[in-house]
Parts: structure tokens; sequence; C-alpha cells
């Protein structure tokens, strides 16, 4: 009767724990779906900076530092997508494709692909010229962002 | 003193005369106007054809078909469209090609579903059709075989080509805009490019609601999904600009620094080639836009 009623405790208790860290987990979850929104929202900021001041909107310093934002932020990216992680965006507009876990070093390349695009459009506005800097601005939003959401990132059905 | 024999004489002035014609006129006859290349090759990256025609995820030549395209009528793959004269279509009569691009009858009168959007290419102009097919023709034969297996559902897809046909042809931007600027973003966007294809929902039978042109569509009938493009501030493009939308064509980039992924990022790489003016009059069009709300018939 004792031994019963002790092991129905430690079933509560393990019970509990479960479900305990259930939740810790689903709020960790969520905090790292914020973040990787936030870190993606900060890079498009990045590219932002670089557009205007191709469009003659803002300034040089601006633009060189976000083009180095984003080289930094890169490295950031597999921080905020750790496995079991996969889910819409706070906003509902973008989900997770589960290749990003399936196909991890891939994911990884495409993040690299990234940087390389990025590094190229910091040297391209230390360098001054207009010209190259518009194109690896195309470039780095075409075959580093755009490539990276056509292959891992999904719309979601409004 | 030999003897003239002036039939014989005849024939050899004649001969010779027709093989000066032939050396002499055969290359101005068989070289394609450099200006009507460029401007079928420059209509064809607006239109996308190399998009389809081409098999790029395995490298695959240019134009030399073979990519592999899921539809609602079963798996195609794409024809090569290079002027081979046994797999591709060097053996078109300008009347072939209108006929399938208007149409969509091959020659030998079989009929395409319409992943070929040829209820849109029906009101091409009839000098960027014969501009397309003297591109066509100027690019080197790739013998690849490229049409596979057709649509299973052949009625059924002839049907929903029909309907989508006239469908189609009524809803061309009308009245037409008066604005020249206008009216040639409504004819690249209407016609050639289609942008409609993705963004315009389908009704339950799979043809474009034309009641809510460009509202976006969720991908209900097969799987393609695509956002509102009409001036709807919330669930549309209301708040972007001219600047920002022809912006997007140039490079992928949204105004608030995301980049498109996907279906759209192909597109981008039709509309980067474009010339500013045509970007910014497909902007302008899609600015002169109702706004429609986003949703669907369901």
């Amino acid at each position: 009767m004792r031994s019963s009623i002790k092991l129905l405790a430690l079933g509560a208790v393990l019970a509990i724990g479960a479900a305990t860290a259930t939740v810790a987990l689903a709020a960790d979850k969520d905090q790292i779906i914020k973040d990787r929104q936030a870190l993606m929202k900060e890079q498009g900021g990045d590219m932002g900076a670089v557009k205007a001041y191709i469009d003659g909107k803002g300034d040089l310093a601006k633009a060189t530092a976000g083009a180095s934002d984003l080289i930094d932020t890169m490295k950031k990216i597999p921080d905020v997508f750790p496995p079991n992680t996969g889910g819409p965006n706070p906003d509902g507009k973008f989900t997770t494709k589960a290749e990003i876990w399936s196909d991890w070093n891939g994911f990884l390349a495409a993040r690299d692909t990234g940087t390389e695009k990025a590094t190229a459009l910091l040297a391209a506005l230390k360098g001054g010229d207009m010209a190259a800097i518009t194109t690896a601005f195309g470039d780095t939003g075409k075959n580093g962002c755009g490539a990276c959401h056509g292959k891992y990132r999904e719309e979601i059905k409004q | 003193m030999p003897r003239k024999v002036p039939g014989r004489d005849q024939a050899i002035r004649a001969s010779l005369a027709a093989l000066l014609l032939l050396l002499a006129g055969s290359p101005e006859a068989t070289a394609a106007d450099p200006d009507a290349v460029a401007r079928g090759a420059y209509l064809s990256a607006a239109a996308g054809c190399g998009q389809c025609h081409t098999d790029a995820k395995n490298n695959g030549p240019a134009y030399a078909g073979g990519r592999v395209i899921a539809t609602e009528f079963g798996t195609i793959v794409t024809p090569n469209i290079t002027p081979d004269r046994a797999n591709g279509i060097g053996g078109w009569s300008n009347a072939d090609f209108i006929r399938a691009m208007r149409w969509g009858i091959a020659p030998d009168g079989t009929h395409y579903v319409t992943a070929f959007p040829f209820p849109y290419f029906a009101r091409l102009t009839d000098g960027d059709l014969a501009d397309l097919k003297t591109f066509l023709d100027s690019l080197a034969p790739v013998s690849r075989p490229g049409l596979g297996a057709a649509a299973s559902l052949a009625l059924l897809a002839r049907a929903r080509a029909a309907v989508g046909q006239a469908v189609a042809a009524n809803s061309a931007a009308s009245p037409a805009p008066s604005a020249p600027k206008i009216a040639r973003g409504a004819y690249l966007v209407t016609t050639v490019g289609r942008c409609g294809d993705c963004h315009t929902p389908l009704t339950w039978f799979g043809a474009p609601d034309v009641s809510r042109k460009f509202a976006g569509s969720a991908g209900w009938f097969n799987d393609r999904k695509a956002p509102n493009i009409t001036q709807d501030p919330k669930t549309g493009i209301g708040g972007w600009s001219e600047d920002e939308i022809a912006s997007l064509l140039k490079d992928g980039g949204t105004p608030d620094g995301d980049f498109v992924g996907g279906a759209m990022a192909e597109i981008v790489r039709n509309t980067e080639r474009l010339t500013d003016d045509d970007r910014h009059a497909i902007a302008a069009y899609l600015k002169a836009l109702p706004p429609k709300v986003f949703g669907e018939n369901k």
C-alpha cells in the first residue's frame, strides 16, 4: 500500500516535471523564433541601408556599417535555427521548410554563400564604384538572401 | 570554229546566274535581321520563355527543353524550342509558330495544356511574334529530345484551355489605358509577363477569376500561391511606390529589406533583364490597378 502511494507520488512528480519541461521547451522555441525573425529583420535593415545609399537617399557610412553587420549576423544564423524549432514567424507570413534540418549542410552552405556575397558587397562599398556596388548588392540580394529564402523558407497560405 | 549551240549557252548562262544569285543572295536570305533577333531576345526574357524551356536544374542547354513541371493535368516535360529539325521547332513555318503561340495547337494538330500559356500569348502583336520566331530561329540547334509525357486528361485539358483562353482574351486591360506608359505596362503584365497566371485567384473550375484580377492566390486549386499585387493597402502593395515596385523587379528586394525567394526569384531573373523604362511601366500599371482584398472563392 505504502509503496504504491510512493509510486503514485513519484509518477506525479515525473509527470509534473515532464509537463514543465515541455512548457519550458515551447517557451524556448517561441523565443528562438522571435530571435530568428529579429535577426532576419536586422539583415533586412542592413540591406536597406545599402539600398538607400544606392538610391541616393542614405550615406556611405551607414551602408558600410550595414554590409559589415550583414557579415557578422551571418555567423549567428545556425544559433537561431536549432533542431525542432520549425514553425511560422510571429507575423504569420512565412514558415520554415523541413529541409533546413534534413539538409543542414546545404543550409550552412547557403549561409556561407550569403557571407561571401556580403563580403564582396562590403569590398565594393569600400571601393566606391557605384556600378560595382549596385551589382554586388543585386548579387547579395538574389543569390545570398533570395537563394536561401527560395530553398528553405515557405510562404504561408493566408 | 566551234558550233554555236544557243540553247546550251542559254542554259549555262542561266545556271551561272542562278549560282551567282545563290552565292550572293543566300547569306542575306538566311542571316536574320540582327535588330529583330535582339527584339525577340528581349521579348523572350520578358516572357520568361527560357525559364520553362531550359532544364536549368540539370545544367541543360538553353531553350532545349527538358524541365519537368507538375501541372494539374499531370507531369509534363517542356519541349525543345531550338531550331533543331528533329527535336526542336526547326521545321516550323511562321504559320505553325503563330498557331502554336496564339491557339495552343501544335503543327500535328494536337493541343497543348495551359502550362504553356498560349491564352495570354493570343494577344501578342504580330510584330512581337515575328521577332520571337526570328530570335528562336537564330539559336544554335540542340538535338536534345524535349517533349515528354503529355497530359493524361487530354479532354479536360482541352476544355480548361478553351475556357482559360476565352477568359484571358476577355480579361485584357480593358478599356485600353490611354497613357502610353501604362499601356506598355498593361501589355507587359497581362500579355507578355502574364503576372495574373500566378497572382490572380482561380474559380472553382480553374479559370482565372477576373473579378479579382491580381488579388493573390492561396493555391487551393494547384500548388501555386502568390501575394496580392493590387493597390489594397493591407493585403496588397498599396503602400509601395512605383520606384519600390520597379526596384523589386530589378533585384528582388522588397521595401522592408526582404528578398523574394522561390518562384518570384525566378521571375526576377527575367525582369532584371528589362529596361528601367519597362520596369517602371509595369509598376505604373500595377499602381493604376483598383484595390482588391486578398481572398479566394472556396
